[in-house]
């Protein structure tokens, strides 16, 4: 019995060391506090692919580019680049001295290196698409798909310290979009070495090059990072630290918001932002993102080949009322695919956009008629959206707006996100509650997705389309290649393969004291371009 | 004793091979995949993915990896947490879940056992309402109702005590063992209650007085020892049930513990996460069993002569 003493004062004593030993009061006015939602799946900057991780990464390291607060693309490691008229080769020209965190000199190969390894089989990376797909890189699919394995096949090289030069198959004047530390950051070859991908999350041997150095990593806490001494522009970085926090509930990140535990948080409760938006109206940021929500017809059922049917349920979605007043995420609503994120395309909407919504539900009505249905003959269809909330709103929403318009019956059947997205694939669906985050701020990354060749999945026969791109996929100008590019986006919505939704968006709640924040579709808010009262 | 430990410790393992076999194959049946995620990545690109984790192989040779991985004491690496291995993860939450559910049980039985005595020694008077009140309120108001509300009270308006999170010391344990140990004070009093009332009336109880030993020595030796009997029986499940069952807790007060894994890795379809935890979990259940098991026989002789 005495052993059995002695073992539970010794468990006792251990569980009260836990106690005390869980985490010291850190009370600092020179740390930004930022949010993160619910985890971070990878420090890993060839590997990680979330969002919000990304914010960590784009703090920890930079690109050949940066972004400014408001997504603006600004000059990164590289301070000028050049591209050769066919826009086939551009080169980056690093600054002069760059450094790593640990001091050493941050030379071109960094980059390529970084680049091999997103692209080698062996990171098992789903990034490489970056650069075979988005780009194309010369010998970038054969190195992911592990068909070559010589480094020196990739067209991205290094000549010299300061040159890193990019050789592509077509050209490409978004380029600059993904060149930034999500998709370019470098890798420091003697550390990665030494101690493998463990490395990334090693607060005492991680080397980084961008303004903050990672300086605590706690597992589905936080991380905190530290000021970089050695960034290049370390003088204009004002804020010492900033710490992101885990915090998979939103609504018990509001209260921490509330609280004052956190600085800016990750998003905003649905049910709150009216609310906040009455009370505190300068802290509540919302701009549009990246992400487009829209419903897809199943092409290979017999009743929507018809598009008289695709056309009417597209119209009949009254895309204000249902964002504003059911959903109430904020979300703008949208009657084409990829406009409305980049101000400088100026694509085409759906023939009806010009309509009112009472002229298009008439239109509607017609053309549901027009399909073979009627009060007699309702469409019964299944809806499969995700469990979210602002997910199953829409669905219900859109199911409601039909039942009352046409008399179509829908079946609702909201499933966990790998479940929907099984389903997607499996086929059964009528109407799929689709969405695509773009890769970058960008027309060409919704339209290039859409392409018949591409095979998305959409079972869409459209040789026209995929030539409209191909046009479009040789122009070097950005401003004709946007051009191009309408008139591809014109074939698509004039199939009306689905129905464009809304457009997704970033909420933050952002305290007073957090100065320089601004609206970034790619959700690009750096630390160091904020200030801290 | 050790007979009987042993039996039990091997019983203990039968069913945690049966449940790694059960887990293991359900968790196949679930519809996506870990790395479905991501609509554009090329068939090629994800099947050099899905080999570097061994799920291109068919299902019975993954289990038999996964089987002879787990001899040698490794979890294997999470799909969903890159950076880290199934072992990293549990060792980084499970910190944190067993000082919350160690203070919570500690809170719970103090605070349960102490109201079920006033509750027993004083039937039907303002003391004993108030409990039964207290318990009342802890079993039929949901956490998820309770947790969000003492955020509210004591973090919001009062400030005494952060709304979340892990970084300010024992202020940041609080709430959630609070909020935690609450239904369990709630059932261990009634608990308590009933079972003193009725050790009161026995036999030995009334020899004892007869005998003319005091009041406080009979309540302290005889009626406790008897009366804790059902309360030790709940206290091993509730144990476990609170370690593990912190799931809630861990979201709302944003504690980076592993409950939350349980739900979360089940959606990502972390398949090495899930047998890791549901391992863990099912381990803790047995030992605590066991324990309550050895603890019930030191204090009551009829369990120690049967069991």
């Amino acid at each position: 019995m005495a052993r059995i003493h002695g073992l539970l004062a010794g468990l006792l004593a251990g569980l009260v060391a836990l106690t005390l030993g869980f985490a010291a009061p850190v009370w600092a006015d020179d740390t930004l506090d930022r949010g993160i939602g619910s985890e971070w799946s990878s420090l890993d900057p060839q590997v990680n692919f979330d969002a919000a991780a990304g914010w960590i990464q784009m703090d920890a390291y930079e690109g050949l580019v940066s972004f400014d607060g408001t997504g603006k693309i600004i000059p990164g490691a590289a301070d000028k680049w050049d591209s050769s008229p066919d826009g086939l080769t551009v080169s980056f020209h690093l600054r002069d001295g760059l450094k790593w965190s640990n001091g050493d000199k941050l030379v071109a190969q960094d980059f390529v290196n970084g680049i091999l390894r997103t692209l080698n089989p062996d990171t098992a990376s789903e990034k490489g698409y970056y650069f075979y797909s988005v780009i194309q890189v010369k010998g970038a699919k054969a190195l992911s798909d592990g068909s070559a394995k010589d480094p020196a096949s990739l067209g991205v090289t290094a000549p010299d310290d300061r040159t890193v030069v990019f050789q592509l198959i077509a050209p490409s004047p978004d380029m600059l979009e993904i060149m930034g530390a999500f998709q370019v950051a470098p890798l420091h070859k003697p550390s990665f070495d030494k101690y493998g991908a463990a490395v990334f999350i090693d607060p005492a041997h991680v080397v980084s090059n961008g303004a903050y150095i990672i300086k605590e990593v706690v597992p589905q806490s936080h991380v905190l990072l530290a000021k970089n001494p050695n960034y290049w522009d370390a003088a204009h970085v004002k804020i010492p630290f900033v710490k992101y926090h885990v915090t998979e509930d939103v609504a018990t990140e509001l209260k921490r918001y509330q609280a004052g535990e956190i600085d800016v948080t990750y998003d905003i409760p649905l049910n709150q932002i009216e609310a906040l938006k009455a009370k505190t109206p300068a802290e509540v940021q919302i701009a549009p993102s990246t992400e487009m929500i829209y419903y897809s017809f199943n092409l290979t059922h017999e009743a929507f080949k018809d598009i008289n049917l695709r056309r009417a349920l597209s119209l009949a979605i009254d895309r204000e009322t249902l964002e504003g007043k059911i959903v109430k995420g904020e979300n703008i609503p949208v009657l084409s695919f990829a406009g409305g994120i980049n101000p400088d395309y100026h694509g085409p909407q759906i023939a009806e956009a010009a309509m009112r919504q009472a002229d298009r539900e008439a239109l509607a009505k017609e053309l549901y008629a027009k399909a073979g249905y009627g009060p007699g003959k309702p469409l019964k269809i299944n809806l499969i959206t995700t469990i979210a909330e602002d997910s199953k709103r829409r669905a219900q929403g859109v199911a409601l707006m039909w039942k009352k318009l046409l008399g179509v019956e829908t079946d609702v059947q909201p499933m966990e996100r790998k479940a929907w997205l099984d389903a997607f694939y499996a086929g059964g669906w009528d109407v799929f509650g689709d969405d695509l985050v773009g890769d970058f701020a960008g027309p060409e990354t919704y339209l290039a997705y859409m392409r018949p060749s591409a095979d998305p999945g959409y079972k869409w026969d459209k040789p026209e389309y995929d030539a409209a791109m191909d046009v479009a996929a040789k122009l070097a100008d950005r401003t004709a290649r946007y051009e191009a590019l309408a008139k591809a986006e014109k074939i698509l919505l004039d199939d009306y393969i689905f129905a464009p939704i809304s457009i997704a968006v970033n909420r933050h709640l952002v305290k007073a004291t957090v100065h320089g924040w601004a609206a970034s579709a790619a959700g690009y808010n750096n630390t160091q371009f904020l200030t801290l009262d | 004793m050790l007979r009987f430990l042993a039996k039990r410790l091997g019983e203990g393992a039968l069913t945690l091979a049966a449940l790694v076999t059960a887990t293991f194959f359900f968790m196949r049946l679930a519809p996506g995949g870990p790395f479905a995620k991501n609509r554009k990545i090329s068939p090629e690109v994800l099947a050099h993915i899905k080999a570097a984790f061994h799920l291109d192989e068919p299902v019975y040779a993954q289990f038999g990896r996964y089987v002879w991985r787990l001899a040698q004491g490794d979890f294997g690496p999470s799909t969903r947490f890159r950076d880290y291995s199934v072992g990293d993860i549990i060792a980084a939450g499970l910190p944190y879940s067993l000082t919350i559910g160690f203070w919570a049980i500690v809170v719970a039985s103090a605070a349960g056992v102490a109201l079920g005595i006033a509750g027993a020694l004083q039937r039907n008077t303002a003391t004993d309402y108030l409990a039964g009140t207290i318990g009342v309120v802890g079993i039929a108001v949901p956490i998820f109702v309770i947790g969000p509300l003492a955020q509210v009270i004591f973090a919001l308006h009062l400030k005494w005590l952060p709304v979340g999170g892990a970084d300010q010391g024992w202020r940041s344990l609080i709430l959630p063992v609070i909020v935690l140990s609450l239904p369990n004070i709630a059932y261990i009093s009634r608990l308590t209650r009933s079972s003193m009332i009725e050790v009161m009336r026995e036999n030995y109880i009334r020899t004892a007085r007869s005998k003319g030993i005091g009041a406080r020595r009979i309540l302290l030796t005889h009626t406790l020892k008897g009366a804790m009997l059902p309360v030790v029986a709940y206290l091993g499940p509730a144990t476990a049930g609170i370690i593990t069952g912190s799931i809630l807790i861990e979201t709302i007060f944003a504690v980076p513990g592993i409950g939350r894994h349980f739900v979360d890795a089940a959606l990502n379809r972390d398949y090495p996460l899930v047998m890791g935890i549901t391992l863990l979990y099912g381990a803790l259940l047995i030992l605590f069993n066991i324990a309550t098991d050895l603890l019930r026989g030191w204090l009551d002789p009829k369990v120690r002569e049967h069991g």
